[in-house]
């Protein structure tokens, strides 16, 4: 069965890009565009990895990452933050929720994120 | 006749005595102007210290007088107002009883105060005194006549400054994130397309957006450092340092320029000296990294395309307490009269404009304070057309 992800991005472009890129690879992707729709969808089912940027409406990245590191099932589920922002403190702080990487978008290309991803699921 | 001259004959213990009046009579004459002399001179003395004393009670810096023994003498009612202490509290104290006063504690830190040491020598050292209350402090030697006579401490209020620097620096970081959205956007977008992720292209829309992606990549170049200037500026430029074994570190600055060099026709070597590997040193190794890869660009860039364009990085142990990596170019070099200015923010070489036009004029700057972040220096030699050298020192951790 495909590994299923989530995608938190508010930011159309990005959003329908990294679906695109993951789904060809064959991932089940689920997408949200805020932090808070993400986290309601992170409870109503099971995931395998979440994909979030920071700076969101309704609910940011970070306090999705800390609500789900209090949460006993969600705290289990790996994270990769991709965000504009790349601030040493904003790191520490995702690290501490129990994020796995930081992706910083200017430095990165889709195809590297899907090697992050793969990594991440032990492909 | 004989008889009126008679008369006016006087006898000689008489006019001994007239003598003697008249010397008398000129020396309290004399006297009584040089008593009037010294009054007026010590009107006009009185007159001139509580002038100076005037001047002092009412300059728009705080100002503290120390004597030779760094005992405080005087200090002006800005002084009370900065250092918040009542200038009783103040006047007739040696400069290291003020390290217990919390209110003057940073300060006298700055200024290396210890028991029976001199005050150190300071020009415009900023510090914050209190939340959002910024001084500079300058600190001279009064020296009359070749003797030490005290110290003179200045305190300027840079409160505004710093705020207005703070607000700039906000904005500046503020609008590198909104630039990076749709730059990160782009760069995205065209890299599908290109990978041929949302459907086949010819080979000339590829050569096009190949060129789009990397105007796109130089956008970002630049808003990165943009945001490098705002993070040192704010002081938080550094981070994690860690151990590096640094030859390890250039040789792959130098490994991932080889393809530029070659494109520019210019030999792009990289010695160490002897044959060990050199002590480890402490570094925030991505800002160290960014650092060399911005002195090797610059030796590539700046060369004179394909007429034995060379650079060379070299590296060696300086001493126990210092490495010193080399950057040597034979190109374009900087001109003399602009040499001064090399490592201010957004400077670019006139003759260097001349030649490339894109730059942000950010790259020493940033290389100047990552260096110097790490406790070393960092300084060149140069001559218009014949080339640079850049240096730079880092320091061995001492165990």
């Amino acid at each position: 069965m495909a590994k299923k992800i989530l995608i938190i991005e508010d930011e159309e472009i990005m959003l329908n890009l990294l679906e695109k890129k993951l789904k060809a690879v064959g991932y089940d992707i689920v997408t949200a565009e805020n932090g808070q729709d993400g986290l309601d969808i992170l409870r109503s089912q099971p995931f395998d990895l979440v994909l979030s940027d920071i700076i969101m409406p309704k609910l940011g990245g970070l306090e999705v990452m800390e609500k789900m590191s209090q949460d006993p099932v969600l705290k289990n589920i790996p994270i990769i933050v991709i965000s504009n922002s790349g601030q040493p403190v904003e790191i520490d702080q995702a690290k501490r929720f129990g994020a796995k990487d930081w992706l910083v978008k200017t430095e990165f290309d889709p195809q590297e994120v899907i090697t992050k991803v793969k990594k991440l699921l032990g492909e | 006749m004989a008889l009126e001259e008679e008369k006016k004959e006087t006898s000689p213990g008489e006019a001994t005595y007239r003598e003697t009046e008249n010397d008398l009579r000129q020396a309290r004459s004399a006297l009584l102007n040089i008593l009037d002399d010294t009054e007026m001179a010590r009107r006009i003395a009185v007159e001139e210290k509580n002038k100076t004393l005037a001047i002092i009670q009412n300059f728009s810096d705080a100002i503290l007088v120390f004597d030779e023994n760094n005992i405080l003498e005087l200090a002006n009612p800005l002084a009370e107002e900065y250092l918040d202490e009542k200038k009783e509290n103040l006047v007739g104290k040696r400069v290291d009883e003020f390290l217990a006063l919390p209110k003057t504690k940073m300060l006298m830190q700055l200024l290396e105060v210890s028991e029976g040491s001199p005050i150190k020598q300071l020009f415009r050292k900023e510090f914050m005194a209190s939340p959002n209350f910024y001084l500079e402090v300058t600190s001279v030697m009064l020296i009359i006549d070749s003797k030490l006579k005290g110290t003179l401490l200045v305190l300027h209020d840079i409160t505004r400054e710093k705020n207005i620097e703070k607000m700039k620096t906000e904005f500046v970081s503020i609008s590198a994130h909104q630039l990076r959205t749709p730059l990160s956007a782009i760069k995205w977008t065209l890299r599908m397309v290109l990978d041929q992720d949302i459907g086949a292209i010819t080979p000339e829309q590829k050569d096009i957006l190949e060129k789009s992606y990397l105007s796109n990549e130089r956008m970002i170049n630049l808003v990165n450092d943009l945001l490098n200037v705002t993070r040192i500026e704010e002081g938080r430029f550094l981070s994690k340092p860690e151990p590096v074994q640094i030859e390890e570190l250039i040789q792959s600055v130098v490994d991932n320029m080889q393809e530029e060099a070659k494109k520019r026709k210019i030999s792009l070597s990289f010695t160490k000296a002897g044959r060990s590997l050199l002590p480890i040193v402490k570094l925030d190794k991505e800002k160290m990294k960014l650092t060399l890869d911005n002195l090797v660009t610059n030796a590539l860039k700046y060369n004179n395309n394909g007429k034995n364009g060379r650079v060379e990085v070299f590296v060696k142990e300086n001493s126990e307490k210092e490495l010193q990596v080399e950057i040597k170019d034979n190109g374009l070099g900087i001109p003399e009269g602009q040499q001064s200015r090399i490592f201010t923010k957004f400077f670019r070489g006139e003759n260097v404009v001349r030649m490339e036009v894109d730059g942000s004029g950010l790259g020493l700057y940033t290389a100047k304070n990552v260096v110097e972040a790490h406790g070393g220096k960092i300084w060149f030699e140069s001559e218009e057309g014949k080339g640079t050298t850049f240096y730079l020192t880092l320091p061995i951790p001492q165990s």
